[in-house]
């Protein structure tokens, strides 16, 4: 049996849109023989127990997240496929924080370009996921992933990259504005004019922020890498690492996309020469020199063949859909660890509970109308012995104002007569 | 402006027109005691002149009175780092309320006199250049972004998890430093930890689908395994012969993770930082200081 790699699928001429995936399969492809593997673009995250990302499976084992695959394809070979094993102490160190660093800063710079940036997202991102889902994913997953997005970032306040949010802001202004009243147009606020607004309307122009960010991100990477063909090598016969791996997961993303607005690739090619011909070259050694495309990943027998172990996804079916991975994993995975077993039960027992509730939602909606219903009817009735009873009342009622009356004029006509 | 009332009618129709007052009450308030009272104290607590700069930190009024490290890693990096560049400062146990731009720590420098303006923490490291004229040490090593990367999210991560989400330390140690003291109210108690727990979880959810306490945990003991390499035989991070920056930015962590005084039930961070003998030692060398 092989071990099965599962990724978002391809885009952008890479073999995945996500970095993590990138770095996997680079790792994978690095220190895995070819036949030992397939590469799957199943694209749907719920295929995996863990709700995650790459993951890979061994019948029915499953690991997600790099750190992990890594360490379990290093035990499931005994050691034989590990990039790391030559490391000595402080580069092990320099791996840990490398790592660190590329994936909050790099994550962060690629949110920024691939999903913040409005251009970027509606011109290229938005329809590169459109490609590679399966009905209904495709409608439900980019926008979840795109404001995912948008939510690591929010605290840079470069919500203004992001034009409909914009957008939104200058509606509302104006609106509020408007609704205080006749407020003369030369005391309406205007909205703030950042730094990034200006880069909406023109790449050119400078944006110190985004400047600073990438040059925080690029400056100490290109310092580390030199003239080295990696970045913890030490002489020229080296091998990459995995931090290699993923470093090119990222870099790659900031580096090959052809996107509508490049800010992320200008500000690469212009501080990071060297970062950029390291990641082009480690790119043509684990990808292969041709740029990967979708039916590459799909019909992998059609199309010239790839130096990646592409296997086609299975389609989704309704049967599928039924027998998913999170509904049963409960019951079926013995490999997990104790706690994601008890967090994938829980989720199945959540879903579970969520379909007896809606069960239970619907019985006690009908009951309730026709309970209704028969309640209306029985009040009609009811309502029926009521005006009689009412109407007796009235009698009553009125009797006692005739009888107030008479003694009103009684009393008036006593006075009456006293004044008389 | 003075009643004019009794001088005749003339000024009186043209301005009585829309703007004047109604002879009566013009009359009353022509009689009306008009006493100015002296400005209320300033409240007793506050000094009456300020010659120390204050550093409005987490902690309690004991820890603020001996100048005591903060319980919170944020404020602790910046107490830690004044004190050791050297410039002389009184805390003052504060909350997020309190500041100008919503977190703690913040500053209200001594000079120049009279100065409302509060130093955010973004800013302190600036302003401590400029009083005491310290090394900027970001731009001394390459190395110190990247290293700090693993104290601001893998160390970061495991702590937040440690402190706000693992039930047992949340009830014996957040539930005190910072709840209790905000109020008495057990509503508004219940409020505010609902809020601090998912603060935490929505912080740890921006980066993966679900939480893995042994991912964290990992991770973290990754980034002690890398601190220590880096640490190495030194008494200081990056070899200085002073502490700075980057060592008090460990020692916020290490300090407030070893500290049993803070009533840990299950300290799994601790275990893995005890590992490393040179981390520990850094944080007992520093914690003379205090």
């Amino acid at each position: 049996m092989k071990l099965q790699l599962h990724v978002w699928g391809p885009a952008f001429g890479l073999p995945s849109i996500d970095a993590q995936c990138l770095a996997t399969v680079a790792y994978c492809s690095l220190a895995l023989p070819r036949q030992a593997w397939e590469l799957v673009a199943t694209s749907d995250p719920s295929v995996s127990p863990t709700g995650e990302l790459p993951a890979l499976q061994y019948g029915s084992v499953w690991v997600s997240r790099f750190r992990n695959i890594v360490d379990y394809l290093r035990q499931y070979s005994q050691g034989e496929w590990d990039l790391d094993q030559e490391l000595d102490e402080s580069k092990k160190a320099d791996k840990f924080a490398f790592s660190s660093f590329i994936e909050s800063r790099g994550q962060t710079l690629i949110d920024l370009s691939l999903y913040v940036s409005s251009q970027n997202y509606y011109g290229n991102t938005s329809p590169a996921y459109g490609n590679l889902l399966q009905w209904p994913n495709q409608w439900i997953l980019p926008p979840k992933l795109h404001s995912a997005a948008k939510a690591r970032t929010g605290h840079l306040g470069f919500s203004s990259l992001d034009l409909q949010a914009l957008e939104e802001q200058r509606e509302r202004e104006h609106s509020a504005a408007a609704a205080t009243g006749q407020v003369p147009k030369n005391l309406i606020p205007r909205p703030r004019d950042t730094v990034s607004t200006l880069l909406g309307r023109t790449a050119k122009q400078d944006s110190f922020r985004i400047d600073a960010l990438t040059s925080e991100f690029f400056e100490p990477l290109e310092a580390m890498l030199g003239q080295k063909p990696f970045l913890l090598a030490s002489d020229e016969t080296d091998l990459p690492s995995s931090l290699d791996c993923i470093a090119l997961g990222y870099l790659a993303l900031a580096l090959i996309p052809e996107l509508t607005f490049p800010w992320l690739r200008d500000a690469m090619r212009a501080k990071a020469p060297l970062l950029s011909a390291y990641t082009e070259r480690l790119r043509q050694r684990c990808f292969g020199s041709e740029s990967v495309e979708v039916a590459h990943a799909f019909a992998p027998q059609s199309v010239p063949p790839s130096p990646l172990p592409w296997r086609a996804p299975g389609r989704i079916s309704l049967a599928a859909v039924w027998e998913h991975p999170a509904v049963n994993a409960a019951e079926s995975d013995s490999d997990l660890s104790e706690k994601e077993k008890e967090i994938v039960s829980t989720y199945a027992d959540s879903q579970k509970k969520d379909m007896y509730l809606s069960i239970a939602t619907v019985v006690a909606g009908t009951a309730a109308l026709v309970g209704y219903v028969m309640h209306t009817g029985l009040l009609s009735l009811a309502v029926q012995g009521d005006d009689e009873e009412e109407e007796a009342e009235e009698d009553i009622v009125q009797n006692d104002a005739a009888f107030d009356n008479v003694v009103a004029t009684d009393f008036l006509s006593s006075a009456n007569l006293s004044q008389i | 402006m003075p009643p004019k009332g009794s001088e005749g009618p003339e000024p009186a129709s043209a301005a009585r027109s829309f703007f004047s007052i109604p002879t009566p009450i013009k009359v009353l308030f022509d009689k009306f005691p008009l006493v100015t009272y002296p400005a209320n104290d300033i409240p007793q607590r506050i000094p009456s002149e300020r010659r120390e700069n204050q550093l409005f930190v987490f902690t309690d009024a004991a820890g603020a009175r001996r100048g005591r490290p903060s319980f919170n890693p944020q404020c602790l990096k910046w107490q830690a780092y004044l004190k050791f560049v050297g410039i002389d400062f009184e805390i003052t146990a504060s909350n997020n309320h309190a500041s100008p731009t919503g977190a703690l720590p913040f500053l209200l420098p001594s000079l120049p006199a009279g100065s409302s303006d509060a130093i955010p923490s973004h800013k302190l490291q600036k302003w401590a250049i400029e009083q005491v004229h310290c090394e900027e040490e970001q731009q001394l090593n390459l190395r110190f972004e990247v290293y700090a990367s693993l104290l601001d999210h893998r160390i970061r991560h495991a702590w937040l998890y440690a402190l706000y989400l693992d039930e047992a330390n949340f009830n014996a140690v957040a539930r005190r430093l910072y709840i209790n003291p905000a109020t008495s109210n057990s509503l508004v108690r219940t409020a505010l930890e609902f809020q601090l727990q998912q603060a935490a979880r929505d912080e740890l959810l921006k980066t993966t689908r679900y939480i893995d306490v042994a991912d964290l945990e990992g991770d973290a003991g990754n980034a002690f395994e890398a601190l220590a390499a880096l640490l190495g035989e030194d008494d200081h991070f990056f070899g200085r012969p002073n502490p700075g920056l980057f060592d008090a930015s460990v020692f916020a962590y290490t300090h407030l993770i070893l500290d049993d005084e803070l009533g840990w039930k299950q300290n799994r961070l601790a275990q893995m930082l005890r590992k490393h003998n040179n981390l520990v030692q850094h944080r007992e060398r520093l914690l003379r200081f205090f």
